[in-house]
C-alpha cells in the first residue's frame, strides 16, 4: 500500500514540473506544488515510521512445509509498514535456480532467509550466490532452526564466522526452559547499542545457538543463557555450545557496510511471541536492512588556516592547517546529523604522527561537522594520509582518507643569518676580518714604498 | 730571411689548417661512433639512472629553476617522499636545460629528449678538445692530437657516453679533463687567472658528479708529492690556494655537498694540503730571512708538533662527530670484501664489483700496454706536470681494479700517456729527415748501409704502430657497435631464422601501467626499476636506484622474501596497489630478479636479522636451486610464486623449464597465489605485474578465500557438520 502511495507522489510531482515547465505565472506553479504537495504528504508522512536507507525490495524465501506465513503476519506487516516491498519465493518441490542478479544489477536490495528443510533449496541458491550478493550490497537476515537449516545458508554463515549448531540440536536449559525447549528470558540484554537499545527485554526463544569466532565484524547481540547448552535430540550425548559461548542471535557487518543479522530461532518471528519479541525483532531488523545506525560522511576538507587549499599552495613543514568532515546518519526518513565524541582524525605516514579527537563545530540539517581545530603539521617533510577511520561496532564504517605531500622548506624559506642572534658573534667576527684585512692591504699599500728602499739598500 | 719568414707562416698557417680538420674529423668521429644506438634502435634514454635524469630534467624545463631547486619528489620512495632538488647533481640537467633553452633562442625548437639523447656524443668532442690540452702542457701538441684521438673512441670512456647513455659521467669526464687541463697550465705558470678557472670548472664538476672526490684528492696529492721532492715554488702556492680557497667555497654552493667539504674526511687532504702549504710558504720565507742552522731546529721543531697536532685533530674531531667518518663506498674502495660484509647495498650494484682482467683489454685494447710505457717514459724527464700524471695513473690503476665503473675515470689518462708513448716512438722512428738532407752538401753521417737498415728499422716501427692503429680503429668501432650501443631498455634478440628481433617488454609492460592503473598507483618493486617505472609509466614507487634509505629498500627486499601472507600485510601497511617483478626464465633473460634475489635477502637480513636468513633460501647441499631440491623458505617466498605464478601452464601444466637456470619448475611447489592477482605479463613474460588483492569484504584471510574459491572447503560441505576449532570469544 506504502509503495502504491509513493508511486501516486510521483506521478502527482511529475504532473506537477509539467504544469510547471509550461511558464505558468511562478505564483500560481509555486501555490499548485505547495497545495499538491500538503494534500499527498499529509496522511503518506503518518504512515511512513522508518525505511531503508539503500533500498527497499526485500525478498522473503521460505520453506512452505516449514513455514505458514500467516503465523508471521506481525512481523511481515511491520516490515511492509517500514516501505519494504515484499516480494515472496517459497521453496517447494521445483528446482528452478533464484536469480538475485540481473547481469551486474541486483534485483532485490534485503533478503530474508527462513529455516530451509528442502534439499533442492541447495541447488536454487549456492553459497557463492549468497557471497556475492552480501558483498556487493545486499541486506540478509537469515533465519535458522532446528528444524531447518540448509546446507548453503550454514556454509554461508561459516563463511562469515558463525557456527549455528546443525540440524536437530535444540538449545536447552532446565533453569529457563520448559519441556518444549522453549526459553523464557525474562532478563534478556542487548550486547550492542546500535543494534538493539540497551536495556532488559523479555524474551521467548525455541531454537538453536551458533558459536562465532573471534573476527571483529560480528557483532554478538543475544547471549545464551549461562545455564544453557545445546545439544543432539537424537543422539544426546554430542554438545554443540555450552553456557553463554552460544549466542541466539548475531549480527554481522561486512567491510563494505553490508549487513547480516542472523537469529537462530523462527518462533522469535512468530505472531505468537510478538507481545514478547516484537520490540527486539523490530529493532534487530531495522539495523540488518540498514534503517537505522546508518552513518556516512558528506565530505572531508583540508587547508591552510587562511583558508587557501592545497592545491592553491601546498603544504609544507610545520605549517598549521585545519581539517573538517561532516557526518549523517539515517534516522529512518532522511539523513540527520550524527553527533559522537569519539571521532578521531590521524595523521599518518605509516604510523600515526598525529590523533586529534575531532569537535562538532556546525551543524547543518542533513550532518554534523567536526574539527580538529588549528594544528601544525609535523616538522617532517613526506607523503601523509589525511584519515579519518570511524569503525564502531554497530555502525557503519567511515573511511575518509586523502594522500598529500608535505614538503620541505625551500631554500629561501629559511630565517636570514641576521635574524638568528646566535649568528651575530659569527657575522661579527667575519666582517671584523674582513675590515681588519682591508685595512691592512691599505695600510700596507700606501707605507710599502719606504721599506723596499731600505732593504734595497742592505741587499746593496 | 724574408722568405724563411712567409714560409714560416705559411707552414703555420697549413699547421693550423691541419689541426683544424683533425680535430673536426676527430669530433665527427667521436659523435658518429656514439650513434650506432640510435640507428640501431631509435632516439630513446638508456638503462636506468638516465631515465631519472631525463625526467629530472624535463622537470626543470617544465618548473624552471627555482622550483627545481627545491622540488620535493612525492612519487618516489613513498611514503617517504625525496628531497630531490636537494639531492642531486644537478650540473646535468641544468647544462641540457640551457641548451634547450639556447637551441629555443636561435630558432630551434628541439623535443627534449633529443637533446638529452645527443648529450653525450656531444660533450664527448669537448673532452677530446681537453684531452688535446692537457697532453699538450705534457708533451707536444703532436702527443695532444694522439690522445685526443685515442679518447674520442676509447671504448672505456664509449660505454658511458654513448647517445642516449644520459648521465652524469657523461659531463663528468668532460669536466675532469678541462679542470686537470686548466690545473696544470696553473701549476707551470702560477697564473690565478687559470687556476680561478680550474676552481670554477671544478665547481661545475662538483655540481655534476659524486665523482668530483677524486679531484679533490688528486690535486692535493699532486702538490704534497711535489712539496715532498722539494719542489715547492710560489707558482705553486698561488695555483693551489686559489684553486682551493675559490673551488671549496664553490662547491659548497651545491645543496647535495652543502658543508661536506670541511666535514667530510673524503675532503680533508685538501684542507690538510692547502695547511701545509701556508706552513711551508711560511717555512720558505723563514729559510731566506735566518742562517741554515737555526733554520733546521725551527724546521724540525714545527714539523713534528704539526704533525702531531694535526694527526690527533683528525682523529678527535672525528670521534666527537664534527667530521663525518669515512663512507662504505670509500672503505670498499680499499677492501673489496668491505661492502659484502657490511653494506650489501653497495655490493649488490654490478658496477661496483672489481673488474674481471679482460675489460682492460676490453676497454682499452692495444692502449693497455702502451700505458705503461709511457708512464716510465714520463718518470725519465721527471717533470712538475708528469707528477701529476704519474700520480693519476697510479692512484686509477688501483680504484679501476677495485670497482668496475672507475675504469671511465682511468680511461682518459690511459689514453694520455699511451700518446704520450706513441709519439716518442713516432718522435724517434717517423723522423725520416736525415734521408731528405744528406743527399745535399753535408757529409753523410751514416754510411749507406746503415741508412738502409736505418730506413728499414724506422719503415717497420712506423708501420707495425699504425697497422695498431688501424686495428684499434677496427676494435673500437666493434665494442662500440656490439657492446656499448644496446639501450637495455629495449633487448636485441634472433628470431629463429636468425633475423634480428626487438624485445620490448619494458617498454610494453611500463606502457601497459601508465595507460590502465590509476595515476596514483603505488608499484613495489626491486630498487632497479624504480627509475624506469618513475620515468616510462609515471607511477608512484617505493625505492628507485638512488639507495638513500637502506631500511626502505629492505622493506620490500623483506615483502619478496616472505610468504605470500606476510608480504601481503607490508606491501598493504605501504599502500602498495601493483607488484612488478622481471622474469627471464622463459627466455633466458639473465638480469631477472630471481638472480638479485640473494641480495634482496641480504639486504633484508641485514635489518631483520631473525625474520629472513639468507641460509634458509638455499638447498641443504647450499645450492641456490628453483626445482623440486629448492628449500620450502624459497617455495614460499612471494618472488618465488610471482615468477613462476602460472609458468608450468606454458608446458604441460605440470612442469615447466626454467631457461636461465636449466632447471625444471614443479606446478606443486608454486602453489597457489592468494593474495595477488595476475594482472599484466609482457609478451616474452620478461615483466609480470601483480595486483594486491582488496581485503575480504566478509574479513576471512585472503587464503581462506582461495580455498573456499577452489573448493578445496567442500570437506565441510558434507551432511554432517562438525563443531568448529574456535578461539574462546573474549
Amino acid at each position: 500500500m506504502n509503495s502504491r502511495v509513493l508511486k501516486r507522489l510521483e506521478f502527482i510531482q511529475r504532473l506537477v514540473r509539467q504544469v510547471c515547465s509550461m511558464r505558468v505565472a511562478s505564483v500560481f506553479r509555486n501555490v499548485v506544488y505547495t497545495l499538491t504537495m500538503a494534500i499527498f504528504l499529509m496522511p503518506i508522512s503518518t504512515l511512513v515510521e522508518a525505511k531503508p536507507a539503500f533500498g527497499t525490495r526485500t525478498l522473503v524465501i521460505y520453506d512452505q512445509k516449514l513455514t505458514e506465513l500467516d503465523n508471521y503476519s506481525t512481523f511481515l506487516n511491520n516490515l511492509k509498514q517500514r516501505s519494504h516491498e515484499l516480494s515472496y519465493r517459497a521453496i517447494g518441490n521445483d528446482s528452478t535456480p533464484i536469480s538475485l542478479f540481473r547481469g551486474e544489477d541486483k534485483l532485490y536490495d534485503n533478503l530474508i532467509v527462513y529455516p530451509i528443510r528442502s534439499r533442492h533449496f541447495n541447488k536454487q541458491l549456492s553459497v557463492e550466490n549468497l557471497l556475492s550478493f552480501f558483498s556487493k550490497g545486499g541486506q540478509v537476515l537469515t533465519i535458522t532452526s532446528p528444524e531447518g537449516l540448509s546446507d548453503n545458508v550454514r556454509l554461508f554463515l561459516n563463511q562469515l564466522g558463525m557456527f549455528p549448531s546443525p540440524r536437530n540440536y535444540y538449545l536447552n536449559d532446565y533453569y529457563h526452559g520448559d519441556e518444549n525447549n522453549t526459553l523464557h528470558l525474562t532478563k534478556g540484554e542487548s550486547l550492542n547499542e546500535h543494534v538493539v537499545p540497551l536495556g532488559e527485554y523479555d524474551l521467548v526463544y525455541k531454537g538453536a545457538a551458533a558459536l562465532l569466532d573471534n573476527r571483529q565484524l560480528i557483532i554478538p547481540v543475544l547471549q545464551a543463557p549461562k545455564t544453557s547448552f545445546s545439544v543432539d535430540s537424537k543422539q544426546s550425548d554430542e554438545i554443540w555450545t555450552a553456557g553463554s559461548e552460544g549466542y541466539l542471535a548475531a549480527a554481522f557487518q561486512s567491510l563494505r557496510n553490508t549487513r547480516l543479522a542472523w537469529v537462530g530461532s523462527e518462533v522469535f518471528f512468530s505472531n505468537e511471541f510478538s507481545a514478547n519479541n516484537g520490540r527486539f525483532v523490530e529493532q534487530l531488523t531495522k539495523w540488518a536492512f540498514a534503517e537505522k545506525a546508518v552513518i556516512k560522511s558528506v565530505g572531508s576538507s583540508h587547508q591552510h588556516i587562511g583558508g587557501a587549499g592545497y592545491l592553491e599552495s601546498p603544504y609544507k613543514v610545520k605549517d598549521s592547517v585545519v581539517y573538517d568532515i561532516g557526518l549523517s546518519e539515517w534516522d529512518g526518513s532522511s539523513w540527520s546529523p550524527f553527533t559522537a565524541d569519539d571521532i578521531q582524525f590521524e595523521l599518518k605516514m605509516i604510523d600515526p604522527y598525529y590523533r586529534i579527537t575531532l569537535l562538532p563545530s556546525e551543524t547543518s540539517n542533513e550532518a554534523q561537522y567536526y574539527t580538529t581545530g588549528n594544528f601544525s603539521l609535523p616538522d617532517h617533510h613526506g607523503i601523509f594520509t589525511f584519515l579519518v577511520d570511524y569503525k564502531r561496532a554497530g555502525l557503519s564504517f567511515i573511511t575518509e582518507k586523502d594522500v598529500r605531500a608535505i614538503r620541505h622548506l625551500a631554500n629561501d624559506e629559511y630565517l636570514r643569518s641576521w635574524d638568528i642572534t646566535n649568528s651575530w658573534v659569527y657575522l661579527t667576527s667575519i666582517y671584523s676580518v674582513i675590515t681588519v684585512w682591508v685595512l691592512f692591504v691599505g695600510l700596507y699599500l700606501s707605507l710599502r714604498k719606504p721599506k723596499t728602499v731600505e732593504t734595497e739598500k742592505k741587499n746593496n | 730571411m724574408a722568405t724563411s719568414c712567409t714560409q714560416k707562416h705559411l707552414i703555420r698557417w697549413i699547421q693550423l689548417l691541419l689541426k683544424c680538420t683533425i680535430f673536426l674529423s676527430l669530433t665527427a668521429a667521436a659523435i658518429s661512433s656514439r650513434l650506432f644506438s640510435v640507428i640501431r634502435f631509435e632516439s630513446i634514454i638508456h638503462e636506468f639512472d638516465p631515465w631519472f635524469n631525463f625526467r629530472a630534467t624535463k622537470y626543470l624545463v617544465n618548473n624552471g629553476f627555482y622550483k627545481f631547486l627545491n622540488w620535493f619528489d612525492d612519487r618516489t620512495w613513498y611514503p617517504l617522499g625525496r628531497v630531490t632538488g636537494g639531492t642531486l647533481y644537478p650540473g646535468l640537467m641544468a647544462t641540457s636545460a640551457a641548451v634547450w633553452h639556447g637551441l629555443r633562442k636561435i630558432g630551434l625548437p628541439i623535443d627534449i629528449r633529443n637533446v638529452c639523447v645527443l648529450f653525450a656524443p656531444a660533450f664527448s668532442g669537448v673532452t677530446a678538445w681537453a684531452t688535446y690540452h692537457l697532453t699538450r702542457e705534457i708533451k707536444d701538441s703532436g702527443a695532444g692530437l694522439l690522445a685526443a684521438a685515442f679518447i674520442a673512441i676509447a671504448p672505456g670512456y664509449i660505454s658511458r657516453s654513448v647517445a642516449g647513455s644520459y648521465d652524469n659521467e657523461a659531463i663528468a669526464i668532460t669536466l675532469l679533463m678541462v679542470t686537470f687541463m686548466f690545473w696544470i697550465k696553473a701549476m707551470k705558470t702560477g697564473s690565478i687567472m687559470h687556476s680561478t678557472f680550474a676552481a670554477l670548472f671544478y665547481f661545475y664538476m662538483v655540481s655534476a658528479w659524486g665523482g668530483y672526490v677524486f679531484i679533490t684528492n688528486l690535486i692535493p696529492l699532486h702538490v704534497f708529492i711535489l712539496i715532498l721532492m722539494g719542489r715547492y715554488s710560489t707558482r705553486l702556492y698561488s695555483a693551489y690556494s686559489t684553486w682551493y680557497a675559490i673551488g671549496t667555497l664553490a662547491s659548497m654552493q651545491i645543496p647535495f655537498v652543502g658543508f661536506l667539504p670541511i666535514r667530510s674526511n673524503d675532503h680533508m687532504a685538501a684542507l690538510g694540503v692547502f695547511g701545509l702549504m701556508q706552513v711551508v710558504a711560511l717555512g720558505s720565507y723563514v729559510k731566506s730571512q735566518v742562517s741554515w742552522q737555526k733554520f733546521q731546529t725551527v724546521m724540525i721543531v714545527s714539523l713534528v708538533s704539526l704533525l702531531a697536532l694535526g694527526i690527533s685533530g683528525l682523529f678527535a674531531l672525528t670521534y666527537f662527530g664534527f667530521i663525518a667518518p669515512w663512507t662504505g663506498r670509500f672503505y670498499s674502495l680499499w677492501d673489496t670484501n668491505y661492502a659484502k660484509l657490511h653494506i650489501p647495498i653497495i655490493a649488490s650494484v654490478s658496477e661496483h664489483q672489481p673488474t674481471a682482467w679482460p675489460a682492460f683489454f676490453f676497454d682499452t685494447q692495444f692502449l693497455i700496454w702502451l700505458f705503461p710505457a709511457g708512464v716510465f717514459l714520463l718518470f725519465l724527464d721527471l717533470k712538475d706536470e708528469h707528477v701529476f700524471v704519474i700520480a693519476y695513473s697510479v692512484l686509477c690503476s688501483y680504484f679501476a681494479g677495485v670497482m668496475v665503473r672507475l675504469m671511465l675515470t682511468l680511461t682518459p689518462i690511459i689514453c694520455v700517456c699511451a700518446a704520450v708513448a706513441i709519439s716518442k716512438v713516432f718522435d724517434v722512428y717517423a723522423d725520416f729527415s736525415i734521408f731528405i738532407r744528406s743527399s745535399s752538401t753535408e757529409k753523410p753521417a751514416l754510411s749507406k748501409k746503415d741508412r738502409i737498415m736505418t730506413f728499414i728499422t724506422k719503415l717497420t716501427v712506423c708501420g707495425s704502430f699504425l697497422a695498431y692503429l688501424v686495428l684499434f680503429v677496427h676494435h673500437c668501432t666493434w665494442v662500440t657497435s656490439n657492446a656499448y650501443s644496446s639501450p637495455s631498455v629495449v633487448l636485441p634478440s634472433r628470431n629463429s631464422d636468425g633475423s634480428p628481433a626487438l624485445i620490448d617488454d619494458f617498454r610494453e609492460a611500463y606502457y601497459w601501467l601508465r595507460m590502465n592503473t590509476a595515476e596514483d598507483a603505488k608499484v613495489a618493486a626491486w630498487w632497479d626499476y624504480g627509475y624506469q617505472i618513475g620515468g616510462m609509466a609515471d607511477r608512484t614507487t617505493l625505492v628507485d636506484n638512488n639507495t638513500w634509505n637502506n631500511t626502505h629498500i629492505a622493506i620490500v627486499g623483506k615483502a619478496m622474501s616472505s610468504p605470500q601472507d606476510k608480504a601481503y600485510d607490508i606491501l598493504k601497511a605501504h599502500d602498495v596497489d601493483y607488484v612488478l617483478v622481471i622474469f627471464g626464465g622463459l627466455i633466458g633473460f639473465s638480469g631477472d630478479d630471481i638472480n638479485k634475489f640473494l641480495w634482496m635477502v641480504r639486504i633484508s637480513e641485514g635489518i631483520w636479522p631473525d625474520e629472513i636468513k639468507e641460509r634458509e633460501y638455499f638447498t641443504p647441499s647450499g645450492e641456490y636451486r628453483m626445482d623440486a631440491q629448492a628449500s620450502q623458505t624459497m617455495k614460499d617466498s612471494l618472488l618465488y610464486k610471482l615468477s613462476y605464478h602460472r609458468f608450468p601452464t606454458l608446458f604441460n601444466g605440470v612442469e615447466g623449464v626454467d631457461r636461465l637456470r636449466g632447471q625444471n619448475i614443479r606446478q606443486v611447489d608454486i602453489g597457489n597465489l592468494d593474495y595477488f592477482e595476475e594482472v599484466f605479463t609482457s609478451e616474452n613474460w620478461i615483466v609480470r605485474l601483480y595486483k594486491l588483492k582488496e581485503l575480504d569484504a566478509v574479513g576471512r584471510d585472503l587464503h581462506a578465500v582461495g580455498d573456499f574459491e577452489r573448493g578445496t572447503s567442500r570437506g565441510i560441505k558434507k551432511r554432517v557438520a562438525k563443531k568448529p576449532l574456535l578461539d574462546v570469544r573474549v
